[in-house]
């Protein structure tokens, strides 16, 4: 009967329905049959890692005639606890923008390739045919330092780790960033120079043992929902617990502080060594956990701005070639340096209220007091970024705050693999796998040894960083560059001037790999489709150390391939004669006439998993494609790198049935706190605490002063112009901006601008405006309401609409340590539309 | 001291008692009256002085607390351009309720040289203290100020969303709630709402409860429901 | 200098020549499906483009039916000038239980009574405070992109009444 129910079936059903109801008896449950039966009902549902943020949030995604019809929140992630933000309770839909892209598309005139040419749909095989000529081409004319590539914190873990292998190994060239550069290349250094080790030494589980929240430069209650909902539910729900925010302007976050300061852009280095000389005058340092467990050291001042060296501003540093030196110091002479910052001298250069600034250094100061601090572009994004941090991890180490619970320093991460890929897997232009650099060669010479490459072949200076690559782009030193999942002619600063400059210049071929039309894509020679998310399998790493992998659920559309389909496939094309150097094959005769797909991947060990190994109940392109578990074995070779050395992962398989686990585990066992003993399997019974990444265990104070920005308002240019995110879009806005129910809740990006300073400048609410800076201008509209409360004198215009590309105006001065972009400090002027 | 104090009143005492012997009747009724229109107009110009935003910001405590909130909002910029700056709101318009509240406002003198608010912390501390004091203020009013522009009567429920409209008729019409109880905070920040109930929210013994109205056509208005719910009451 | 076209020319240009050569052909729609669209960006690469006005909220009280029955429903109303802070939050005085009939308002969602440990609480969870971060308000505009998600109820089932 159920399936074959007739409408006067259905009419009669519901006249008995009304019967019924009126007689007040129960129907049996036959009566309201499923048509087709319940398992037309059944949607099939498998866990995932959100796409957006690095809070790296667990979903359930349900799939049902191969699409993606539904998401929610996943009970059982412990990140997230069943909720997800606005984004990602619409992560369904971010695969089916209309505009997808489902062939590759390369710029031809007559035919042929031509860089003036217009984008005409070509076979993967013409595709990457052009391309590899285009590669040889430069690899031969200018040699492996012109060959580039720039890639994401939002590459899985094996996508990141195939690009790794190739660039370094296979075209012998470290031209290789991802875009974490612009997000998190500061905190990275500040990991590396203090601890010796990366990453964060706590997790998420701070925030429900925490006594006090500090965020710096973070505006966690828009750009990571789901940890702010964790921080809120500690502070609502706890009477003593205090919350701190520090920012250039009012926005949602503030609306949760007990002690909100607002001070002058760049200022905030001051504040931090205010509160250091008041932990040390109030007699609250940790005097047993500094003696036992840090070193003092003193950096080297006037470190410039990162900006091209023919620039003023560099000519001017004394210390611009060498801005990473440090020399030991000690105690005495650290208290001495930061003397100088008293409260009534930092309360008048932040232009903060001197009261809060007291309540907030009392936080770190009480030793009855457990606080995270949280921070993110505000610090990052910043010239003295690196300074920043370390000037943190002072505060922390000096009152041995820190890997405990609720007591520690957080650096929160933007894209959902920024730690997993971009830093762990060693994507950087300096970096090897698991903390290595490719400047030691006890470092190289490993990685040689575990790629099974000949001694010598990884190249030992490091690469063109983020800013420097489009710089190099624009000058043809950087000629042959591959993008894959980012939109850097949107991100990039002063894009018009430079990155856009470069992509354009006639001596280059750009390749983007994109799911969607992206500027970035239509500024390039050659456009690769792209599959995303669960249209692969996939690994991503969050900003607490978890590990989180995910099945294939879907097929993406037309002939979109994955970044690692197109990585491997593409090395097929070139074998080791064309790219490695004749006195390395003449010396190891074995590799000669192999192509990089053999050496590389098809090595013994990549290759080592046989396709039974495979979860038959799901899709997996790639393995099918390459006729082994890539996935799998790319993994297990990545993990090798970290086992044994404190970045122990465990055995690939379990990663599918966790909700993802936080490195190092050991024995099983995941690790929570770091560096102290009880929690982290490395520090042995009886040490105590154990900053193991260094060579003398002990974790570095660091004495640095303030500087300024690199540009400051003037008479002219009498705006700070501030940019960054908003809650509803994520980054360039390539996925959200096409799901209809985010683009319409944020439709276009604006000017917030303080309400006084619109009617003394005769803007209205709503008006048309142009933002002008020494380098670009865009148009915009006057926003003097909602989220963003500006102070006078600074604006804020978020990045996310390509109708509105912010980033022509700003800078490309760089953090000079981590050449991280300070998307955060340049001077515009507003003008009426004439 | 008290007897230099005596000595020098009972000389002012004198001069005024005495009358002036050398000046005309009407010299003295004009020139009283010269000087009482220019005494008026100096105390009217400077009464008016003080009623205008750029004074009420000319102090810090204002302009970085109260002021700054309001611009962010509808009665700072709107659609059609009118702007309700701070005496709109918080000055009564007819004079004796102005000098009233004028006179109260050298407490705010008081306050301003002590610092009771001179700082961030200390502003938001008071805050519920001085919102409340407003609160009451427009509630025993009937939310008079914001009647000078928002009359209730002439609203056209038509323009209103549909959930306004039922809002006002329901509640604003019928006399039950004035304008403050919902529109706390439509101008400045909120201070802690902890145990504040909504203002359409009615404790029981207050429902039906009317307040003192602003004019004739809104006390009409309450007349007639008041005959029209006493007429259901009287219903079986 | 013709390397420094517009991505929207270029685009426009293809698109039109695609056009020409299936049309002339009388190939299907098809291919020309497989042809970049305009993009949601500016229509030059780095031409400097008017700034959209701001568009109006949508205020129709009507509530939206969700893509997904796990979709947080989006908000028919303007929240403009709403205080959603430690202090106050305006949302709760409408869509709290306690509230919902004198304000006619939807009560929140049972989910949002529940700990992170799934414990049901007396009231609100401090862990759902604040409702922007799932909750918008949408403007009245047109999708810049248009979005093939199709509804789950599209898959399976047959419709009742649907023969």
């Amino acid at each position: 009967m159920i399936g074959e129910l007739t409408r006067r079936d259905l009419i009669k059903a519901h006249a008995a329905g009304i019967a019924a109801a009126t007689a007040g008896i129960a129907l049996p449950a036959g009566a309201q049959p499923v048509p087709g039966g319940v398992e037309s009902l059944e949607i099939k549902w498998s866990k995932a890692p959100c796409r957006f943020c690095g809070t790296g949030c667990g979903v359930m995604v349900g799939v049902k005639e191969g699409q993606v019809v539904a998401t929610h929140g996943d009970m059982q992630a412990e990140v997230n606890r069943g909720l997800n933000c606005i984004k990602g309770y619409f992560l369904s839909k971010i695969m089916y923008g209309e505009d997808r892209l489902k062939t590759p598309l390369l710029r031809k005139r007559n035919g042929k390739y031509a860089k003036d040419g217009e984008f005409e749909p070509v076979s993967w095989d013409e595709a990457f045919d052009v391309m590899a000529d285009q590669c040889k081409k430069v690899l031969k004319e200018k040699g492996p330092t012109a060959v580039g590539m720039f890639g994401s914190g939002q590459w899985t873990i094996f996508e990141g780790y195939a690009a790794t292998k190739l660039m370094r190994a296979g075209f012998r060239s470290n031209n290789l960033d991802p875009n974490a550069r612009h997000c998190m290349a500061s905190a990275a250094y500040a990991f590396m120079r203090t601890f010796g080790m990366d990453e964060p030494m706590g997790c998420y589980d701070d925030f429900e043992n925490a006594d006090a929240f500090v965020l710096w430069g973070s505006n966690m209650a828009e750009m990571h929902p789901i940890l702010w909902t964790r921080l809120a539910d500690r502070r609502l729900g706890h009477q003593h617990v205090k919350v701190a925010v520090l920012s250039t302007f009012t926005h949602r976050s503030m609306d949760l502080a007990d002690i909100p300061v607002i001070f002058t852009p760049g200022t905030d280095l001051a504040i931090l060594n205010y509160i250091a000389n008041h932990i040390i005058t109030s007699g609250k340092v940790n005097e047993e956990f500094v003696r036992n467990h840090t070193t003092f050291m003193k950096g080297v001042t006037n470190i410039g701005y990162g900006l091209r060296p023919e620039d003023p501003l560099e000519l001017k540093a004394a210390n611009a070639a060498n801005p990473a030196n440090m020399e030991p110091t000690d105690f005495e002479s650290f208290k001495k340096f930061v003397s100088d910052y008293t409260l009534e001298k930092v309360a008048d250069l932040t232009g903060a209220d001197p009261g809060f600034l007291q309540q907030l250094a009392d936080l770190y100061a009480d030793p009855n007091r457990k606080v995270m601090s949280l921070w993110t572009m505000g610090f990052n994004q910043h010239v003295r970024g690196v300074w920043a941090n370390h000037m943190l991890y002072n505060l922390h180490l000096l009152t041995g705050k820190i890997s405990e619970p609720g007591n520690g320093p957080f650096s929160l991460t933007g894209q959902p693999s920024a730690c997993g890929t971009a830093r762990e897997v060693g994507t950087f232009a300096h970096r090897l796998p698991a903390d290595m650099t490719v400047t030691n060669p006890e470092h190289r010479h490993h990685a040689e040894e575990i790629w099974k490459l000949p001694e010598g072949l990884l190249p030992d200076k490091p690469g063109y960083h983020a800013v420097q690559q489009d710089r190099m782009l624009k000058d043809g030193k950087l000629s042959f560059y591959w993008v894959q999942v980012n939109n850097n002619v949107q991100a990039a600063p002063n894009t018009k001037n430079e990155t856009y400059q470069g992509y354009r210049n006639p001596d280059n071929f750009i390749v983007v790999s994109d799911a969607y039309p992206t500027i970035t894509a239509m500024s390039a020679d050659l456009i690769l489709p792209a599959a995303m998310w669960v249209e692969k399998e996939g690994a991503y790493g969050n900003a607490e150390r978890r590990t989180h992998v995910w099945h294939q659920l879907v097929q993406a559309p037309g002939e979109a391939r994955s970044d690692l389909w197109q990585l491997v496939e593409f090395s097929k094309r070139f074998t080791t004669d064309e790219v490695w150097p004749a006195e390395m094959l003449d010396k190891h005769p074995d590799y000669r006439g192999k192509t990089l797909f053999e050496v590389l991947f098809k090595n013994g060990q990549v290759d080592q998993f046989p396709l039974s190994e495979v979860d038959k109940s799901y899709p997996n392109n790639e393995a099918y494609a390459f006729d082994f578990y890539i996935q799998k074995g790319l993994f297990e070779e990545y993990a090798s790198f970290g086992r044994g050395h404190g970045h122990d992962l465990a055995p690939y398989d379990r990663y599918h049935q966790e909700r993802g686990l936080r490195w190092p585990v050991v024995n099983g066992q995941e690790t929570k706190w770091r560096y102290r003993e009880g929690y982290d399997p490395y520090v042995k019974a009886g040490e105590g605490v154990k900053f193991y990444g260094r060579p003398d265990g002990r974790a570095v104070i660091l004495a640095v002063p303030y500087e300024p920005p690199a540009e400051s308002p003037d008479n002219e240019y009498d705006f700070w112009l501030v940019t960054g995110r908003v809650l509803e879009h994520w980054h360039s806005g390539s996925m959200t901006m096409r799901v209809p129910e985010l683009y319409k809740a944020f439709p276009g990006a604006r000017c917030f601008m303080n309400a006084d300073d619109a009617r003394k400048r005769g803007f209205n609410q709503g008006m048309e405006v142009r933002i002008v800076s020494r380098r670009g201008e865009i148009r915009s509209r006057v926003e003097t309401r909602g989220r963003n409360r500006m102070p006078p004198g600074v604006i804020f215009v978020p990045w996310f609409d390509a109708s509105q590309l912010i980033n022509k105006v700003t800078l490309d001065a760089t953090d000079p340590i981590s050449k991280q972009t300070d998307y955060k400090k340049c001077a515009v002027k507003i003008l009426p539309v004439a | 001291m008290i007897a230099r104090i005596k000595r020098l009143a009972a000389w002012v005492w004198k001069i005024l008692s005495t009358p002036a012997a050398t000046l005309s009747l009407a010299f003295l009724t004009l020139g009283g009256f010269v000087g009482g229109v220019v005494f008026w107009g100096a105390f009217n110009t400077a009464l008016e002085l003080t009623n205008t935003e750029q004074f009420c910001t000319g102090c810090h405590e204002m302009r970085a607390n109260v002021y700054e909130e309001m611009t962010r909002t509808v009665h700072f910029s709107n659609r059609s351009g009118v702007r309700a700056s701070c005496p709109d709101c918080h000055v009564p318009h007819e004079w004796t309720d102005k000098i009233a509240r004028k006179m109260q406002a050298s407490k705010e003198v008081w306050g301003k040289i002590f610092g009771t608010i001179n700082t961030r912390q200390k502003f938001l501390d008071e805050r519920l203290r001085l919102a409340q004091h407003e609160w009451h203020r427009l509630k025993a009013n009937d939310s008079l100020e914001c009647r000078n522009c928002h009359s209730s009567v002439a609203m056209d429920l038509s323009k209103q969303t549909q959930r306004a409209a039922n809002i006002h008729t329901r509640y604003l019409l019928s006399g039950k709630a004035t304008c403050i109880d919902c529109h706390k905070g439509i101008a400045h920040e909120l201070p802690n709402m902890q145990g504040v109930d909504p203002g359409w929210h009615m404790p029981d013994e207050l429902e039906g409860d009317v307040l003192p109205s602003a004019n004739a056509v809104d006390e009409l208005r309450k007349v007639m429901a008041e005959a029209h719910s006493s007429g259901e009451k009287s219903l079986p | 200098m013709r390397c420094e076209d517009s991505p929207r020319r270029i685009i426009l240009r293809s698109f039109l020549a695609a056009l020409a050569v299936f049309a002339a052909v009388f190939s299907t729609n098809l291919a020309v499906a497989q042809m970049v669209r305009e993009l949601s960006g500016p229509p030059g690469g780095m031409d400097m483009v008017p700034a959209k006005p701001m568009p109006k909220w949508n205020v129709d009280d009507v509530r939206k039916m969700r893509a997904y029955p796990d979709q947080p429903p989006v908000i028919p109303h303007s929240i403009e000038g709403y205080q959603l802070s430690v202090n106050t939050n305006r949302c709760l005085s409408c869509h709290k239980r306690e509230f919902t009939e004198g304000a006619g308002a939807p009560m929140i969602s049972v989910t949002h009574y529940m700990t992170r440990e799934g414990q049901m609480l007396a009231d609100v969870s401090p862990r759902r405070y604040f409702c922007t971060a799932c909750h918008v308000p949408q403007a009245e505009v047109q999708p810049l992109v248009g979005n093939t998600f199709r509804d789950m109820s599209e898959m399976g089932v047959e419709h009742l009444g649907g023969k």
